[in-house]
């Protein structure tokens, strides 16, 4: 019988993978870099060269400055709630003596995440429905004025900024809450023996054994609130009113796939791409140094 | 659902018109051309739910076994999310036979998506077009050429919660013909029954209607725009008056719809297309009513809706198209369509669906285009129409202002 050995082996194993990531991930960027040169006309397989002109275009572009300043605020906002609120609630949750109610807390807490946002989408829309919506009912209830939510410029960043958080927070608390409970009991025990409280525990045990998780979570967290905002952005506000909650890959997707405009999407897609690589970058020199890996 | 208007038996001369209509139309059209197999045609679509007369006139049409079998494919909700689906479609060689394109898409339809002179297909063509009205065909007019089949026309109206109106101390049979008579209507339900008055839809179509019925225009006859003209002006500051005295509350369309649904708003501006959604979610009765016009204009109201382009390539599957666009100019075809709230399109004398008197009353009266953007950069132009269209109701900007940043911007991109 053949057998496989040596380095033929080893490329015969990651081939497949490697030729998935190569075709799927590492071509399409090069090809979409070079697209974002051209006037691209799709159907046609009309290409007009246009230098720099789509990035010149888009940098100057009013949408494309505030959904810039947009992505900031959320990033700002939902990077340090997704990671600090999950961690908060799992070192709660390791706390909660009955395995039961601990089970039915991580549900809870986890089942936003799965939910498809379409359907969710339809129920936030009618908590935030200005003229029946709950939200204004329990308002009027406690004595609030009532407010126009989505509809209003200054308000619907931070209605969409909610509604991603609330759907987001639950699968960083279930990596928490799983690299607590691997933390080796006879550490927690030494501890609690050398007469070490839960603050201290915290701060200065389990916290830097789950650095691992902290950091992946760190990363990723940046790309899902970059990322995965537009399904939320897309149901509840379509960006509006005027671009005043739209994003940086929101505005991608109008211009791709609503006024068809492929070159300067493609220059969006470019400058997400140094953004996104950019601020990982500063995320490994930033942190990597504080990661214990055991 | 109670409902004041009753519907309408459909009397012996009207039944005998129908059927006289749909001899000659088979008439008119002759033979038809031999399929030697059952082909298959692809009709992209945004209608959801089974019973949605889209399907109804789809089967109509597969029960005919006429050789071609229409397949309905409903990729999306809006033309937006339909179209990008289509262009991947043509640009793998495998367009959709038909597609259903907004009014305002048709510039984009004809120089982008390539769909096809409809009488330049076989030799029906003229004779399909033949049973539409001269004005719907203008709206499927790009250039010299006839980029579809002018399927759903809307226009703007109102829908009237009549519980609420009552309620209010109105006279039901006393609703109003300007906007002038509407807003201390509008003021006095809010005033009497507590409830929200009126919600206007926040896009380019319904405040194109006030820039019209004021003697403006969006775009004038050459393409250019000129919605900061004095007439443009006093139509938006017209449009905006019931938010400014509070009496307007802002929503999203599908956010006014549910709450019009509840009832719990006295009056909405949208499309007549809505009619039967509005009704069959509603348990009140409900009275729609023509768009107010401004005191002292000419009316000069808008339509909108969708064609069908034929976007196949193929000229076997264009023909099959053609086939289906045939049966689609029928009675029996529309008169399903029709129930959707769509205005009719075609030439046939058919029965009015109960309600829709004053949204037809509006059609005879006649209807201007949607505003077809014109150029490679049409639909950012209309994007960035509507943003300032937002601005202004959200007073972010005077509407002199936000009408002139809209010109501007405008002009840039279809220059």
């Amino acid at each position: 019988m053949f057998a496989l050995q040596g380095r033929y082996a080893a490329w015969l194993f990651i081939g497949p993978s490697l030729m998935a990531v190569v075709f799927f991930i590492y071509l399409p960027m090069v090809l979409n870099v070079g697209v974002s040169f051209f006037d691209w006309n799709l159907l046609r397989n009309d290409f007009t060269w246009r230098g720099p002109d789509n990035y010149t275009s888009t940098l100057l572009n009013i949408d494309f400055q505030s959904a810039a300043a947009n992505t900031a605020i959320y990033l700002a906002v939902l990077v340090p709630a997704q990671i600090v609120f999950p961690l908060a609630l799992a070192f709660l949750m390791l706390r909660v003596r009955s395995a039961l109610v601990a089970r039915l807390y991580r549900a809870a807490f986890f089942i936003p995440t799965i939910v498809s946002f379409s359907i969710a989408g339809v129920v936030w829309l009618w908590l935030f429905n200005p003229i029946v919506g709950l939200l204004n009912a329990l308002g009027e209830l406690a004595g609030v004025t009532p407010q126009r939510w989505l509809n209003d410029p200054s308000l619907s960043l931070w209605c969409v900024a909610a509604v991603a958080f609330w759907k987001g927070f639950g699968l960083n608390l279930l990596l928490y809450a799983a690299a607590l409970v691997n933390i080796p009991r006879e550490l927690i025990e030494a501890a609690e023996l050398e007469g070490a409280g839960p603050w201290y525990r915290a701060l200065h045990i389990e916290l830097p054994l789950i650095s691992p998780t902290l950091f992946f979570t760190a990363i990723t967290t940046v790309l899902i609130v970059m990322d995965e905002i537009v399904g939320v952005v897309d149901v509840l506000t379509e960006g509006g009113p005027y671009n005043s909650s739209s994003n940086l890959v929101y505005f991608l997707y109008e211009r791709a796939f609503r006024q068809f405009n492929f070159g300067e999407a493609a220059a969006v897609a470019t400058l997400i791409m140094v953004i996104v690589a950019l601020a990982t970058w500063l995320q490994f020199r930033a942190f990597e140094r504080y990661v214990h890996y055991q | 659902m109670t409902t004041r208007i009753s519907r309408k038996q459909v009397s012996r001369r009207r039944a005998l018109g129908v059927l006289g209509t749909g001899v000659a139309v088979a008439t008119t059209f002759g033979s038809r051309p031999a399929f030697s197999a059952d082909t298959s045609i692809d009709i992209v679509h945004l209608f959801s739910g089974a019973d949605h007369p889209m399907e109804l006139v789809i089967q109509a049409f597969n029960a005919k076994k006429t050789g071609v079998i229409a397949i309905s494919r409903q990729e999306g909700t809006t033309y937006e999310a339909i179209t990008p689906k289509a262009m991947a479609g043509i640009a793998a060689g495998r367009p959709p036979a038909i597609m259903t394109t907004g009014w305002k898409l048709a510039s984009f339809a004809k120089h982008t998506l390539g769909a096809k002179d409809i009488r330049k297909i076989g030799t029906d063509g003229d004779a399909l077009l033949g049973q539409y009205q001269d004005s719907a065909i203008k709206l499927v007019t790009i250039g010299d050429s006839v980029v579809g089949v002018p399927w759903a026309m809307s226009t703007p109206v109102l829908y009237v919660n009549m519980d609420l109106w009552r309620a209010a101390g109105l006279n039901p049979d006393d609703l109003p013909a300007t906007v002038e008579d509407l807003y201390p209507k509008a003021a006095q339900l809010q005033q009497k029954t507590g409830k929200t008055s009126l919600v206007y839809e926040v896009n380019e179509w319904l405040p194109q209607a006030f820039i019209q019925n004021a003697g403006g225009d969006v775009l004038n006859a050459a393409g250019e725009p000129v919605m900061d003209s004095a007439e443009a002006v006093y139509g938006i500051e017209k449009f905006v008056e019931p938010n400014r005295a509070g009496f307007w509350k802002i929503a999203s369309i599908n956010e006014m719809l549910a709450a019009f649904q509840t009832g719990a708003v006295g009056v909405i501006a949208s499309s007549s297309a809505r009619a039967s959604g509005i009704r069959a979610q509603s348990n009140f009765e409900i009275r729609v009513a023509k768009m107010p016009g401004l005191a002292g204009r000419a009316r000069r109201m808008n339509s909108g809706g969708n064609f069908l382009a034929v976007l196949a390539r193929a000229k076997d599957q264009q023909e099959a198209a053609l086939e289906f666009l045939k049966f689609c100019a029928t009675p029996e075809a529309m008169s399903l369509w029709l129930k959707t709230g769509y205005l009719n399109t075609t030439r046939h004398k058919l029965p009015i669906p109960a309600g829709q008197e004053p949204a037809y009353a509006q059609l005879a009266d006649g209807l201007t285009a949607e505003t077809i953007w014109p150029g490679p950069r049409g639909l950012e132009a209309l994007k960035v129409h509507i943003d300032w269209i937002s601005r202004i109701v959200n007073r972010s900007v005077t509407v002199g202002d936000g009408l002139k940043g809209s010109k501007e911007a405008v002009t840039k991109l279809i220059a």
